[in-house]
């Protein structure tokens, strides 16, 4: 045999000898494969957004939420908690005898370290400004009690440390933060979770082992959970065929392909609603899109039922409400009547231009990029630049990445320009903070409606203590968005997450930014 | 040899120092990163506390000698997304990067030296022919194609190897494949003119006359002078492998230096823009100079630029 | 792919029968492709910018659903993907012709000057050199394109403000040769002027080996913005350029594969015939460029 031929042998024999299909995890490792672990710190109060699926498993929250987004006295550290008559003192019971990673156990001192911490300068979470505002002292009349005093009354204390929004509510370890900084904890960090730390590289994964037995999930079923950052979907669905992976988030496109060879897909109903607006100028909207008309000309042109069937394959429904979330409008009892739904009608958008006096039709910039969660985002602004042009708004497509078009947003740069996002779903508590950014004139850098009368709105809900009040403030937020055409809300889109066919049953939840793979762990 | 030493890092130092203050710029260029690690609803006041606390505020001539006098020392600053030393983010990836790179110039070699071999020894023939377009094939394709490709068929469908990570020998075969294969060609070619050359030469033909098998020939003389400038080339490619594997690293979540540079850029973290460009800088300019000192030992002439 | 110039070691000169008939295949490919480029609005049955969403991810004709209205099939807008890959000829090879010629005529011009001046000059000229080659061509397109936003004009000069430098090296390193020749002193001896000896005597002698790095290099540049359309910073949609159209479909490799084939056949096509022909070039110019 000549000399390459015996290379050649030698070569497949040892490929054959290193291929070995790993068969499906054994029942005590999770894997879990995502797009995108997004800020990918392991130190809660370092951005509180998308890190959640993973942090939601090393550290617990002073006020647990169910998968369905309610409170629940079972799912946080505060087994139950109440107000005062007038809602400025906040009392938290703490259960006993929880303990951190590294032995020590879980007192008020902690909580309140924990949420001085995310107060704090170094604190980038989603929520820490209005706390900051809110909160006034915090006190510790005993071990497994604290009381939250505020400024002014208010409702929203308990939901803003709880699971259901971000991770101000997270309880850290005082005596081993202070005593090793928060440069080490940020590299070993310590909670009271069902797993956890083991090690972390920066960009492709982090490993987790349980602990011998949580208060809340008990004997965790997985000895070992891993999530692994593969941004080619390609390679997160080879992964899961090759059963390296029990979970991988999956585009909408590729559904039907997997659903086909018999991977399970839990969706996530109405995860986010994609929702695009105009970029304000300096002192509010410019023209042509100050004129309500050439808004509601822009909102009709566009086929909702046709890019909620070609471009999300299906997994998405028409939006009606700019920047409404539809778990919020549930809880403040708001209903969308098919009147409110925008209908295809590019011809009565051509005459709301041309009453507009804009019948030569003008031109529109469009920004084209992609988000964690919305892969489809550029093929998404390509339909809308294309419906447009039917109606004879000439659209230019400005190809960038989100921090480019954050900055023309925030710089108010390039006003009438047309930018999107898909905003995740929330509880009326969260759908209130993102108005209160982002539909707010006086928080100036975001916002994008500029309307007095929603201002006023707005600022009355902060202040109620009124259930039915502030449901009703919120119902006419809503509608007069809606009325007002502030925006252009094209659909919600479900979001599928694909998993390995000996997974079993789960529920993912509908909390924004979490997945509830803890529960997953429970026998 | 060693004033030729010394001066040749002289001028990788001077080169080094210019990239320092292009990148250092390009770096500021692309942004502001508060955008990245503030939340969407973060007001100005937000802002300018971050933009203190991470030290974003001050001049930038401060900033510049900051980074440069850190730099020297071997600390490249804080990651402004991960908040960790950036020593540490390349300390885990390069070690990544330079094993994908060598077993990728394995990988390379393994398929250059048959097509080459066989291209010289039947020279003109269908067989030159079709070694020179195989080799010539990976450097037609986009990488990521081919990356896709093996990963959805070979690791999915398949099964045969694992499709990502860096973990064990198994995982190194499709993206080392992918990335060495790019390279084939270039050095295909050394080493069928290598081997062509020696086979002409003076020395070969006197091989022959003394009655010297031609399979003895081909492998050990002609081989073996062949396989010089192959060798010095390698290292080059060393290089470019480890500083173009980014398209291969995302594809197979490879964590390594790639991979990094592209998070760092499209979060704008500029200690890590920095950082990953004037390390690859580095190990470009060492490669070089090792080649660069090899040939000089070689060949005198070479010694002073002539 | 080189850095180094290696001075020759003694070949023996090329037989007569090394050189290779006219390599018939590759250049009727490039031509071909040029052909299409050019007369493109004559050839391509749609507007390549025509989207229809309910008509996305149609497949060829041969295939069921197919039809001859999209002989090839639809992309994920819905448009047709023939028309795109007859108007993406023009996009994607321009971008290599383009960004290879200013390349090699800045490379040339720095290689020529370095190489006659020599002394401060040369070694700064190199050390500039030095710096441009180690950062990585794909690095500085995607910081171009995170700054500036990624367009055709950012993908030109992120790829040839790093390329110029290859071709300085390759020619400096001939021009140092050609200067130790006898003709070179004797020019100056006559008199002439540094334009002149530039121009008259060292750039034709270097001309083969600039003809040889063309050729290679435009596949090059093709297959780069290929990998950078790939990372999202390409040339944008919705221009059609074979580099992003095989991008936008590669999630869709077994289910529509017709998006990502098509347009990579071409890149194959071109770029395979584009290096074969410099191959040949090369053999037939200079076989003693080998380390190119």
């Amino acid at each position: 045999m000549t000399t390459t031929s015996r290379i050649i042998l030698l070569s497949l024999l040892v490929l054959a000898g290193m291929a070995s299909p790993a068969w499906a995890q054994t029942k005590s490792e999770l894997t879990v494969a995502l797009s995108s672990f997004s800020a990918e710190t392991v130190d809660p109060a370092l951005q509180g957004h998308n890190v959640k699926y993973y942090l939601s498993l090393m550290f617990d929250y002073l006020v647990g939420t169910t998968p369905e987004g309610q409170p629940s006295q079972a799912g946080g550290l505060a087994s139950k908690w109440e107000s005062s008559a007038d809602h400025k003192r906040w009392t938290f019971h703490l259960r006993r005898g929880v303990k951190f990673h590294d032995g020590t156990e879980m007192t008020s001192e902690d909580v309140k370290f924990s949420l001085q911490r995310a107060m704090g300068k170094r604190s980038t979470t989603g929520y820490a400004g209005p706390l900051r505002t809110l909160i006034g002292d915090i006190e510790t009349p005993a071990p497994d009690r604290v009381v939250i005093v505020t400024k002014e009354p208010t409702l929203i204390i308990p939901t803003y440390l709880s699971r259901s929004l971000s991770t101000e509510g997270i309880v850290l370890p005082k005596k081993y933060i202070e005593a090793n900084g928060d440069d080490v904890f940020a590299r070993k960090p310590v909670g009271t979770g069902p797993y956890k730390f083991v090690e972390q590289v920066v960009g492709s994964h982090i490993k987790m082992t349980a602990v011998d037995n949580h208060w809340r999930i008990g004997v965790p079923k997985y000895k070992n959970v891993t999530f692994r950052l593969v941004p080619e979907e390609t390679t997160r669905i080879a992964l899961l065929r090759r059963g390296e992976v029990d979970v991988a988030d999956v585009s909408r496109e590729r559904v039907k392909e997997l659903e086909k060879d018999g991977f399970p897909i839990h969706m996530r109903k109405e995860e986010a609603v994609v929702h695009a607006w105009w970029i304000l100028g300096p002192d509010g909207r410019t023209p042509p899109t100050n004129d309500k008309r050439v808004r509601e000309a822009l909102n009709l042109a566009i086929d909702r039922n046709e890019i909620a069937q070609s471009i999300f394959g299906g997994y998405a429904e028409p939006a009606a409400i700019p920047m409404g979330l539809t778990w919020a409008f549930k809880d403040v009892g708001f209903k969308v009547t098919p009147d409110m739904m925008y209908a295809y009608d590019p011809a009565r958008a051509k005459k709301l231009l041309a009453d507009a006096g804009l019948a030569g039709g003008f031109s529109i910039d469009v920004y084209a990029f992609q988000l964690p969660g919305f892969p489809e985002g550029k093929a998404f602004a390509e339909a809308l630049a294309g419906y447009w042009e039917k109606i004879g708004v000439k659209s230019k497509l400005i190809p960038v990445d989100y921090p480019a078009f954050r900055k023309m947003w925030v710089d108010r740069k390039a006003p009438g320009a047309v930018g999107y996002y898909n905003i995740a779903n929330r509880d009326w508590i969260g759908a209130y903070a993102l108005l209160e950014k982002q539909g707010y004139t006086p928080s100036k850098l975001n916002d994008t409606v500029n309307d007095p009368e929603v201002d006023g709105m707005l600022a009355q809900v902060m202040r109620q203590t009124d259930r039915e009040k502030i449901n009703a403030l919120m119902r006419n937020v809503y509608t007069r968005l809606r009325s007002e055409h502030h925006g252009v809300p094209v659909v919600f889109v479900h979001s599928p997450y694909a998993a390995s066919k000996t997974l079993g049953k789960w529920n993912p939840g509908s909390v924004m930014y979490d997945l509830f793979l803890d529960e997953l762990a429970r026998k | 040899m060693v004033r030729f030493v010394f001066f040749r890092l002289l001028q990788s130092l001077v080169a080094l120092a210019i990239l320092s203050v292009v990148v250092f710029v390009l770096a500021r260029a692309t942004g502001d990163p508060l955008h990245m690690i503030l939340p969407m609803n973060a007001s100005a006041e937000d802002y300018a506390n971050a933009r203190a606390y991470l030290g974003l505020d001050r001049p930038y001539l401060e900033q510049y000698a900051s980074f440069v006098g850190r730099a020297i020392t071997g600390d490249f600053g804080t990651s402004i997304r991960a908040r960790r030393p950036v020593i540490e983010l390349l300390q885990e990836r390069l070690p990544n990067s330079l094993k994908l790179a060598a077993f990728a110039m394995g990988v390379s070699l393994a398929i250059a030296f048959p097509l080459g071999v066989m291209a010289a020894v039947r020279r003109g023939t269908g067989v030159d022919r079709a070694a020179q377009i195989v080799a010539v094939l990976g450097q037609s394709l986009p990488t990521f194609w081919v990356a896709i490709v093996l990963v959805e068929f070979v690791a999915g469908r398949l099964q045969w190897l694992p499709a990502g990570g860096a973990d064990g020998l198994a995982s190194y075969v499709l993206p080392g494949f992918t990335l060495g294969w790019f390279v084939v060609a270039g050095m295909m070619r050394l080493l069928r003119s290598g081997m062509l050359e020696v086979l002409d030469s003076e020395y070969v033909k006197l091989a022959r006359l003394k009655g010297v098998a031609e399979r003895r020939v081909v492998w050990v003389h002609a081989l073996k002078n062949a396989l010089i400038p192959v060798v010095t080339f390698a290292g080059i490619y060393f290089a470019i492998l480890v500083t173009t594997a980014i398209v291969v690293e995302t594809v197979f979540a490879w964590p390594g230096l790639g991979r990094l540079a592209y998070d760092g850029i499209t979060s704008r973290d500029f200690p890590v823009i920095q950082a990953v460009v004037l390390v690859t800088a580095i190990l470009v300019a060492a490669v070089n100079l090792c080649v660069d000192c090899v040939y000089a030992l070689i060949d005198p002439r070479i010694r002073y630029g002539q | 792919m080189s850095v180094v110039a290696i001075p020759e070691t003694q070949a023996a000169p090329a037989p007569a029968s090394r050189r290779q008939r006219l390599p018939l295949v590759s250049l009727s490919i490039v031509a071909a492709f040029v052909l299409v480029a050019l007369l493109a609005p004559l050839l391509a049955p749609s507007d390549p910018y025509d989207q229809s969403l309910r008509l996305r991810f149609r497949p060829p004709v041969w295939e069921e659903r197919g039809s001859w209205s999209y002989p090839l099939g639809t992309d994920r807008l819905g448009r047709d993907l023939l028309s795109r890959i007859i108007y993406g000829a023009r996009v994607s090879l321009a971008a290599g012709v383009v960004t290879v010629l200013i390349s090699s005529a800045f490379g040339a011009a720095v290689g020529l000057v370095a190489g006659y001046y020599g002394g401060r000059t040369d070694a700064a000229l190199m050390r500039a050199t030095d710096a441009t080659l180690s950062f990585p061509v794909i690095l500085l397109a995607l910081i171009l394109a995170v700054t500036v936003g990624p367009s055709f004009t950012n993908v030109v000069i992120a790829i040839a403000v790093i390329l110029w430098a290859r071709y300085a090296r390759v020619i400096r390193g001939q021009v140092l040769t050609l200067m130790t020749l006898d003709f070179i002193a004797q020019a100056r001896i006559a008199g002439a002027g540094a334009w002149r000896i530039i121009t008259r005597h060292l750039l034709p002698n270097t001309l083969n080996t600039l003809v040889v790095l063309i050729t290679l290099q435009v596949g090059y540049v093709i297959i780069v913005e290929a990998s950078l359309s790939f990372l999202g910073a390409g040339i944008p949609p919705p221009t059609p350029a074979w580099g992003s159209m095989i991008a936008e479909g590669r999630d869709f490799v077994t289910s529509a594969w017709w998006v990502s084939f098509f347009p990579g056949l071409a890149i194959l096509l071109v770029v395979l015939a584009f290096n074969l022909l410099g191959d040949w070039l090369r053999d037939t110019l200079d076989p003693r460029l080998r380390q190119l």
